[in-house]
C-alpha cells in the first residue's frame, strides 16, 4: 500500500470548473481526462473539524460524535466547543481526544503500513497508544489552552473586542515597554498570568528593534518576524514554552506592534501535541520552526485591524510554504503507507475574500494548483501501484446575512424567556420546546434528556415536523429560501452518537448561515442581520450547498456518486469497521451509580 | 416471563444457561452472558443471533450494534414491584444494599425517562411495550399484539398460558 492525500480545506468545485474551463488550473485539470474528477458529497452539516473527521472514519458524526462546533451539556444547557473537550483526572483538567472512531490512518497501521496525519482536524491531544504519526491541525489550542488569539501592544489608548490590548509605556524617547502575558498557573491566591518584558526602541520609521526578555530582534515595517521562541518561568523548574511570529503593523505616530496568538512549542509541548514527540521535533530541527495552532492564519487580527490584508496574506504564505516543505521532507522516504497533509488556507483566505475579491481568492487556486504540480512531478517518478487523492471537506459560498436562529425560535413560540435577556440563562425552560446552540444545531428540550425538559416522547415527532415545516418555507423578503433543507437526526445519522446529536440540522440556503451568536446560544434582537464583516462567505450551510471535490489517479466514474463515506476504501482499498466502538454510557455521571451499582450486585451487568 | 413466553411460542432463545431457575425465577432467567460484555465491544455473538430472541437489560440496549435492526418487546412493571423482587433476589444471593430505595427508585425513573424516548427514536429499533401487570390479567389480548408486532407464526395458546399468579410474588401490596 503506498498512498498519498493532499487535503485542501474549502476547496470548491464551482470555483474549480468554473476556472478550469478557462484552463488557468493546468495541473487539476489533467486528473479530468482520465475521468479522475468528481465533485464529493460532504456529510452534514458541512463543518471543517466534522467533515475531516468523517471523511477519516467513513462515518457521519452519529458514528464518531462530532456534530457542531459547539455542542451543549444538556442538563445545564451551557454551550461548548466540541474540538477540545477536557476531563478532570489526578493531573486536574486534562484535554481528551475528541472522538474514538477508527480512522484509515489506525486500519493502514492495523495492517502494519506506517501511516502519517499532518494538519488534520480534531487529533488534538495526540493519541500516542496508536501508531500514527500526527501533527494535529484545527482544534490544536494556544499555550493557555484556548483557541487562540493575538496581542496588540499599542502607544496609544485603544480597545478591541477579542485581541488582547497591552498599551506600553513610553520608558524613553522612542523607546516602549510592556509585558506580554503569557499562559495562567495556579498560585496561592487563585490563577496567575505568566508574563515576559518587552521593550520596543523605534530605530526609524520603517523598523524597530524589539526584546523580548532576553531575546532581541530587527523587525521592518510591515514584515512578520521569523517564528520567536519564548519561555515562560512558571516555577523554579518548570518552563512554558512558546512561539509566536511579531509584527510591527505602525511606527508613524501611534507605535504598533502585534503578535500571533503564543503556541506551542512542537519541541517543549506540556500537552500531547503530535504523535509520537520526536516527530514534531525532528521535523522543527530537520525542516525548521512551524506554527502549532489549529487556526494559525490570523483571521482574528484581521477582522479587528491589527494586521491589514496583505498582512495576513503573507502569514498565509508563509505557513502554506513550510508545511509544503514538511511534506516534502517526508515524501523523501515515503516508501509504503499513508501520507495525508492538510492545507488549510485557502479556507481562511475565502472566508476573508470570497465575497469581494475573487483576485485574490483565484490566486490562492492557483497556488494550490502550482502545488500539486510540484506533488505530481514527484509521484510520476514513484513504481508500481499507488493511490494519489486530493479532496476537500467542503465548497464555499456567500455569507450575506446572519441568522439569529434563537430569535426565529422565540419569536415563533418555541423558547420562551422568563424576564427578557440575551442567552440560553434567562429562557423559561418550563415553556421552552426547542433552542439552538452551534451553527446548524436545534435541540429540542426533551423530558428525561434535557435538565429541564419538557417535551415528551410522543410529542418529539409532532414538533420536529411542525419546525421542519415551518424553517423549510421560511423567504426572506425577495421571496428566496433561507433554509435549504432541514436534515432530522434519525434520517441523517446513524452509529452509536447518534442520540447526543441535535435533534434537526438546519441546511442553509447560499447567503445564510447561523450567527457566530447562535452558535453559543444568544437571543440578539433581530432575527436576521446583515454580515458586513471582513468574514464574508462561509461553508455552513447545507451539505448540498457546497459539495467538496475528489481528485484521483484512477477512474472515479466506477463508483457512480461519490462520499465521505467511500474515502477509506479509496485511500486503504477498503471500508472500515466500526463496531468496536463503546458509545458513551446513558447512565448521568454520579446520579447513577447506585443503580449501577444495584444492576452489578444483582448480575445483570 | 416474556422469555419463556416467547420460547413457549416458538422462537428459539439465545442463552448460555448460565444462571438456572431458582426461587427467584422458576421459569428459569434464559439469559446470556456475553450481552453483559457488549459495553467492552464484545458482539462476535450476534452473528448467529439473527431472528432469535435475546435477554437485554434496558441500561444495555444503547450498546446493541448499530448495523443490525431489532424488535424489542420492552416490558414495564410497577416499579416499586421491581424494586421488592430485587431486594428479594439480593438477599437470595446473599448481597446486600447500601443505598436508599428511594434514591434508587429515582434513578430507574430517571434512567427509564432517557432511554424510551432515546428507543423510539432509533431508527434501526421497532419498539413494543408491554405492561408485566397487564399481562398478568389480561394475556391473551397482549399476546396477539406481541404476535402482530413480531409477525412470526407464534403458538399463542402456548404463550398465554406462562403469566402465573403464582409467579407475581412480589407485588407492592405484600412489600
Amino acid at each position: 500500500m503506498k498512498t498519498l492525500i493532499l487535503g485542501f480545506d474549502s476547496f470548491d468545485p464551482a470555483v474549480f470548473e468554473q476556472m478550469a474551463g478557462q484552463n488557468l488550473l493546468p495541473n487539476l485539470e489533467k486528473f479530468i481526462e482520465h475521468g479522475g474528477y468528481s465533485r464529493l458529497e460532504v456529510c452534514s452539516p458541512p463543518q471543517t473539524e466534522v467533515s475531516w473527521t468523517s471523511i477519516a472514519t467513513g462515518t457521519d458524526p452519529g458514528g464518531h460524535g462530532i456534530f457542531d462546533f459547539v455542542h451543549r451539556d444538556p442538563v445545564t444547557y451551557a454551550p461548548f466547543v466540541s474540538i477540545l473537550p477536557t476531563k478532570k483526572g489526578i493531573a486536574g483538567e486534562q484535554f481528551v481526544p475528541p472522538y474514538t472512531a477508527k480512522t484509515f490512518f489506525e486500519e493502514a497501521a492495523a495492517l502494519g503500513y506506517p501511516a502519517t496525519a499532518l494538519w488534520w482536524p480534531a487529533m488534538f491531544p495526540a493519541r500516542s497508544e496508536l501508531p500514527v504519526m500526527t501533527l494535529p491541525g484545527l482544534g490544536t489550542p494556544d499555550i493557555r489552552g484556548q483557541l487562540g488569539v493575538g496581542a496588540l501592544f499599542t502607544s496609544e489608548n485603544e480597545t478591541k473586542p477579542k485581541t488582547i490590548v497591552v498599551k506600553m509605556e513610553g520608558a524613553a524617547k522612542n523607546r516602549f515597554t510592556a509585558s506580554l502575558p503569557g499562559p495562567q498557573t495556579a498560585g496561592r491566591d487563585g490563577p496567575r498570568t505568566i508574563s515576559l518584558p518587552i521593550a520596543v526602541d523605534v530605530l526609524d520609521d520603517r523598523s524597530v528593534r524589539l526584546t523580548v526578555d532576553k531575546t532581541q530582534i530587527r523587525l521592518s515595517l510591515g514584515e512578520w518576524s521569523e517564528i520567536i521562541e519564548l519561555k515562560f518561568r512558571a516555577g523554579m523548574l518548570f518552563n512554558i514554552h512558546a512561539i509566536t511570529r511579531f509584527i510591527a503593523t505602525s511606527l508613524s505616530g501611534a507605535v504598533r506592534i502585534y503578535a500571533l496568538p503564543l503556541q506551542i512549542h512542537p519541541a517543549h509541548s506540556t500537552w500531547h501535541y503530535s504523535s509520537s514527540g520526536s516527530f514534531a521535533k525532528n521535523l522543527w530541527n530537520e525542516v525548521g520552526p512551524y506554527l502549532t495552532l489549529g487556526w494559525p492564519q490570523d483571521t482574528t487580527g484581521l477582522e479587528e485591524g491589527c494586521i491589514t490584508d496583505n498582512q495576513f496574506l503573507d502569514l498565509c504564505e508563509k505557513i502554506f510554504e513550510r508545511r509544503i516543505q514538511i511534506l516534502f521532507h517526508l515524501m523523501k522516504n515515503f516508501h509504503e503507507g499513508v501520507l495525508a497533509s492538510i492545507f488549510d488556507d485557502l479556507d481562511r483566505v475565502q472566508h476573508m475574500f470570497f465575497h469581494n475579491r475573487m483576485d485574490v481568492v483565484q490566486d490562492w487556486y492557483k497556488r494550490l494548483d502550482r502545488f500539486v504540480g510540484d506533488v505530481s512531478a514527484r509521484v510520476d517518478e514513484w513504481s508500481g501501484k499507488y493511490r494519489y487523492l486530493i479532496l476537500s471537506d467542503h465548497g464555499f459560498s456567500d455569507f450575506r446575512n446572519k441568522i439569529h436562529l434563537n430569535r426565529w425560535l422565540l419569536e415563533n413560540n418555541y423558547i420562551s424567556m422568563k424576564n427578557g435577556g440575551s442567552d440560553l440563562t434567562g429562557v423559561d425552560w418550563n415553556r421552552t420546546k426547542a433552542y439552538a446552540v452551534g451553527l446548524n444545531s436545534v435541540y429540542l428540550n426533551i423530558t428525561g434528556r434535557e435538565g429541564q425538559g419538557i417535551v415528551q416522547a410522543n410529542q418529539i415527532e409532532g414538533i420536529l415536523s411542525e419546525l421542519n415545516e415551518k424553517l423549510s418555507g421560511w423567504k426572506d423578503s425577495h421571496g428566496s429560501s433561507i433554509v435549504q433543507k432541514i436534515r432530522l437526526k434519525h434520517e441523517t445519522y446513524s452509529g452509536p452518537y447518534t442520540r447526543f446529536g441535535p435533534d434537526l440540522v438546519v441546511g442553509y440556503a447560499s447567503g445564510y448561515r447561523g450567527s457566530a451568536e447562535t452558535g453559543l446560544g444568544k437571543i440578539p434582537a433581530t432575527v436576521i442581520e446583515q454580515n458586513t464583516d471582513h468574514w464574508g462567505a462561509d461553508h455552513c450551510m447545507d451539505a448540498d450547498v457546497v459539495p467538496g471535490v475528489i481528485f484521483a489517479n484512477r477512474d472515479l466514474r466506477d463508483f457512480g456518486a461519490l462520499s465521505f463515506r467511500d474515502i477509506p476504501f479509496l485511500a486503504i482499498g477498503k471500508h472500515l469497521d466500526q463496531s468496536h466502538l463503546k458509545p458513551p454510557s446513558q447512565a448521568t455521571g454520579e446520579g447513577q451509580k447506585d443503580l449501577e451499582e444495584r444492576l452489578k450486585g444483582l448480575g445483570y451487568l | 416471563m416474556m422469555m419463556k413466553m416467547l420460547a413457549e411460542g416458538g422462537l428459539s432463545v439465545v442463552t448460555d444457561e448460565l444462571r438456572s431457575a431458582d426461587d427467584d425465577n422458576p421459569n428459569g432467567y434464559f439469559e446470556l452472558e456475553a450481552v453483559k460484555r457488549m459495553s467492552a465491544g464484545n458482539v462476535a455473538w450476534f452473528a448467529d443471533a439473527e431472528g432469535k430472541v435475546v435477554k437485554v437489560i434496558s441500561a444495555l440496549l444503547e450498546y446493541l450494534p448499530s448495523k443490525f435492526s431489532y424488535k424489542i418487546i420492552f416490558m414495564e412493571r410497577e416499579i416499586k414491584e421491581i424494586l421488592a423482587s430485587q431486594l428479594k433476589m439480593l438477599t437470595h444471593r446473599n448481597e446486600t444494599s447500601r443505598a436508599d430505595e428511594a434514591e434508587i427508585e429515582a434513578q430507574f425513573r430517571k434512567h427509564l425517562e432517557i432511554v424510551k424516548p432515546w428507543l423510539v427514536r432509533q431508527p434501526n429499533m421497532k419498539i413494543l411495550f408491554v405492561s408485566y401487570n397487564k399481562m398478568l390479567s389480561e394475556a391473551a389480548p397482549l399476546c396477539e399484539k406481541i404476535l402482530e408486532f413480531l409477525g412470526a407464526p407464534l403458538d399463542v395458546s402456548r404463550m398465554k398460558a406462562v403469566p402465573r399468579r403464582d409467579l407475581y410474588r412480589n407485588r407492592k401490596d405484600r412489600v
